[in-house]
């Protein structure tokens, strides 16, 4: 009695293992599908990520974004470039210069670049260093 | 669709990093300026709610102001104020700059908050109208 129930827990063990090997082998298949979908999907997207051309307004951006700032010059003429800006266009104004027409010339271009440049201390700092060279003034 | 949406993903990544770098680039010039006594007062900027109805096309979603604050040093006067903003947005590339990142609202304050002053990023930077794709 024991050996045909054993026998018959055997067969029991046998039939199931046979239909989950076979089962193993469907679930193989159809995960290795699975994957390659998977794979498929993400190519795509990333050739189409590879191929979008940039907006006007992606371009833009990125050339904004790229340039550099320079902060030290901003915080220096948020403080001292009122000051500077006065003493410039006051030794260098075109009518200091009317006997000369050469120097009258320069002169002007000298103070429209200092009207431009009125909150930019770097620049000013340039131009009354080539005041200094081209009118001979003396700060 | 997916592309787009990825896109977004990394350009909002993207923006909030340099809008993070941006901030702490002024901060340390400031901090080593007012170190070095070239400035007297010691400004700091943050990133603030800003105004909504200056909205632009590059606007973030939240958080559009870029608040600059007096700390320490001498109380800033209102022309000062005035003058200092003048200075940023004269300068065109920190202002273009300041646009894209999502910023619409520059806001100037002193030390105390009693006053402080607000201008509308796009009135200084000619925005062409992009069409949104």
């Amino acid at each position: 009695m024991n050996d045909t129930v054993v026998q018959h827990s055997l067969r029991i063990i046998e039939n199931l293992k046979s239909h989950t090997s076979e089962g193993a082998d469907n679930f193989n298949i159809w995960l290795w599908i699975a994957i390659a979908e998977f794979v498929i999907i993400v190519l795509l997207i990333l050739f189409k990520m590879i191929n979008v051309k940039p907006s006007k307004m992606q371009l833009e951006k990125e050339e904004a974004i790229n340039k550099e700032v320079d902060f030290s010059n901003i915080i220096n003429s948020s403080f001292n470039s009122t000051e500077l800006y006065k003493v410039l266009i006051g030794k260098c104004h075109p009518d200091k210069f009317a006997t000369d027409p050469y120097l009258n010339a320069i002169a002007d271009k000298l103070f429209q670049e200092i009207t431009q440049n009125k909150t930019n201390v770097k620049r000013l700092e340039e131009i009354k260093k080539e005041a200094k060279d081209k009118l001979k003034i003396n700060f | 669709m997916f592309s787009n949406s990825w896109n977004n993903i990394l350009d909002w990544f993207r923006d909030r990093s340099e809008r993070s770098k941006l901030v702490r680039s002024f901060n340390e010039s400031a901090r080593n300026s007012y170190i070095n006594g070239i400035a007297p007062t010691l400004l700091k900027c943050k990133i603030s709610k800003g105004e909504r109805s200056y909205k632009h096309q590059f606007s973030n979603w939240l958080n559009t102001g870029f608040r600059i604050q007096a700390f320490t040093g001498r109380t800033l006067t209102k022309e000062e104020i005035i003058h200092i903003g003048e200075v940023i947005l004269n300068d065109d590339f920190l202002t273009r700059k300041l646009v894209v990142l999502g910023w619409d609202t520059l806001e100037i304050h002193g030390d105390k908050g009693t006053y402080g002053c607000r201008w509308q990023l796009k009135d200084y930077i000619p925005l062409p109208n992009y069409k949104l794709e």
